[in-house]
């Protein structure tokens, strides 16, 4: 398969399970919204050493928030349900709380799974909180010395969230990668329930399961290190001599592949030799995203 | 099943208590079994079926036409479903549901909504008395759902409130939220005299005018964040008509009562910002 004369490898990314929460900031403006997203997504690109992997999903006008103000959705990912818990509880208590003007709602107010970050939260209000139920929903007023602190109580859980997606960009030059890389970056940009948690939604670092050192859980991947083409397995063909990877955090399947269609498409320009993707033999999880399947119709 | 069961009202001359009109009970029943529910007459027992007209059955939403203000108690414990009152209704309408929803096109008496524990209460008109307060001797006013009264209220809204929300959309009367536990009570037009008065917690927001009991306390001026969430999920979920103006202004807040735990509020709009 060829679009636009980019080879469509026969292979497919292979993803793993992962626990999801969507929280919707809103601020006074915008910007005060995206600086309280910005930090509360800071050092999540990935749980092998992040603990937990976190971006800004999107906008959210203030018509569709609930205090009407602007926001900014996050989607926040762990392996399991207690450590998702745990880091919403620190990462908004540090990030959120004590950012000027913020409120912090859940983003997934219909799903039953719940993780009560915010009703642990309340505690700093030193027994001033004040609890209240709109809509069925509980929410806390935290007194702050700005004013007042209002987040949720709960956060709903997407139990079937995906981590992992992923594609390679193989392009005949650093120069070539990124350019098509960045492409596929705004492609994807705003798609709802995806993710991309690396900086600028972009690594140059795709790792392989494992090393030759002990106990390390993941190092280079060094088929696609052009550095290494001639002693390695190379993966690499002829005339490629950069890559990158668009790494997609979903909460569920669908929206992954559409990501990555949207994705693949955009970075399918001239200067780029291939797309590939993290394929691990299937020892990294069971949800398989193939490329050409997801391509079809392209 | 019929989509609606509809009673229509005949003529009403006394009042009439009418007990235990829950339309999730109404799925199980015939017309003829509906028909033959007993009701209250003054002292006389009677049946549902001698004061209204009865079409359909097997239904969970349930219409009552040509109400008046002689019938009491409709929708009174109600557990779930749809009830519409087409016309006013009198006393205790919705007092201790605890779910479904209960929509009057028109005004009712007192203690609608009493001692309510879950469900929306929806008026169109006025209400009379003690609106989601206690009943007589209780300790706990309203404990859950939400009440909107599109109208004023009369005095003692939300007495006693322990949960849940209550939103008046003109004035209310003296004693607004006295005693209240916990809760809020939303009041878009005037609070008489004596709003909050012995509240041990629990929000009274003044939209359009209160007099603060001295007893209270100033705190500070500022925009609180769930006033404004709530002024929004009004409009949005209810479709209540609230200025702008409204949602992005400041209020006073007041802590009180004085005494043990002293941790109501009292939240009076000034201005917009």
């Amino acid at each position: 398969m060829e679009i636009r004369g980019v080879f469509i490898e026969d292979t497919f990314a292979e993803a793993f399970g992962m626990r999801g929460t969507r929280l919707v900031i809103t601020a006074r403006n915008e910007r005060w919204a995206r600086e309280a997203a910005v930090k509360l997504t800071g050092f999540a690109t990935s749980v092998i050493a992040c603990k937990c992997e976190a971006a800004i999903e999107r906008e959210i006008p203030p018509g569709e928030t609930p205090d009407g103000r602007p926001g900014i959705a996050v989607l926040f990912f762990t392996m399991d349900s207690d450590s998702l818990g745990k880091r919403l509880m620190e990462r908004i208590g540090q990030t959120v709380l004590t950012c000027p003007t913020t409120a912090c709602f859940d983003g997934l107010p219909d799903l039953q799974d719940r993780l009560v970050a915010g009703k642990a939260i309340r505690v700093f209000g030193d027994r001033f909180q004040i609890s209240k139920v709109v809509g069925g929903q509980r929410y806390w007023r935290i007194p702050v010395m700005e004013g007042e602190f209002l987040l949720s109580e709960t956060f709903g859980m997407q139990k079937k969230g995906i981590g992992g997606g992923n594609f390679l960009i193989l392009g005949e030059s650093a120069d070539a990668a990124l350019a098509a890389a960045e492409a596929a970056v705004a492609a994807i940009d705003g798609t709802p329930n995806v993710i991309l948690p690396f900086p600028g939604g972009i690594v140059r670092s795709g790792s392989k399961v494992g090393a030759s050192y002990k106990g390390m859980i993941a190092s280079t991947n060094d088929s696609y290190c052009p550095t290494l083409r001639p002693i390695t397995r190379s993966a690499l063909p002829d005339g490629v001599n950069s890559v990158l990877e668009i790494v997609l955090d979903g909460l569920d399947f669908a929206s992954i592949s559409q990501a990555m269609r949207a994705g693949i498409t955009a970075a399918c320009r001239p200067g780029i030799r291939a797309i590939s993707a993290g394929n691990y033999g299937g020892k990294l999880g069971p949800h398989h995203f193939h490329l050409r399947k997801i391509m079809e119709g392209a | 099943m019929s989509e609606w069961i509809t009673l229509t009202a005949r003529t009403i001359d006394a009042p009439l208590l009418v007990p235990g009109l829950d339309p999730v009970r109404f799925v199980e029943l015939s017309e003829h079994d509906i028909a033959a529910l007993p009701v209250s007459a003054g002292r006389q027992p009677a049946t549902l079926g001698d004061f209204f007209t009865v079409q359909g059955g097997r239904s969970a939403r349930v219409r009552v036409e040509w109400s008046t203000d002689r019938i009491d108690g409709l929708g009174a414990g109600m557990t779930g479903g749809e009830l519409e009152i087409d016309g006013d209704a009198g006393s205790l309408v919705g007092a201790g549901m605890r779910g479904g929803t209960l929509r009057v096109r028109g005004s009712v008496g007192d203690e609608a909504g009493a001692a309510m524990a879950g469900g929306l209460l929806r008026i169109d008109g006025d209400a009379g008395e003690r609106v989601g307060a206690n009943t007589a001797g209780a300790a706990k006013g309203m404990t859950g759902g939400e009440i909107l009264v599109l109208g004023s209220a009369g005095a003692e809204a939300g007495a006693r409130l322990r949960r849940g929300l209550i939103v008046v959309g003109a004035d209310a009367g003296r004693d607004a939220g006295r005693a209240m536990i916990a809760g809020s009570l939303f009041v878009l037009g005037s609070c008489g005299e004596g709003a909050g008065r012995g509240s041990k917690r629990g929000s009274i927001v003044a939209c359009g005018g209160v007099t603060v009991p001295p007893t209270y306390r100033y705190a500070c001026t500022y925009q609180p964040p769930h006033v404004r969430m709530t002024l929004l999920y009004l409009v949005r979920r209810h479709g209540l008509t609230i200025d702008d103006a409204l949602v992005e202004s400041a209020f006073r807040r007041y802590c009180g009562d004085a005494g043990d735990p002293g941790k109501g509020e009292i939240l009076e709009r000034v201005h917009s910002v």
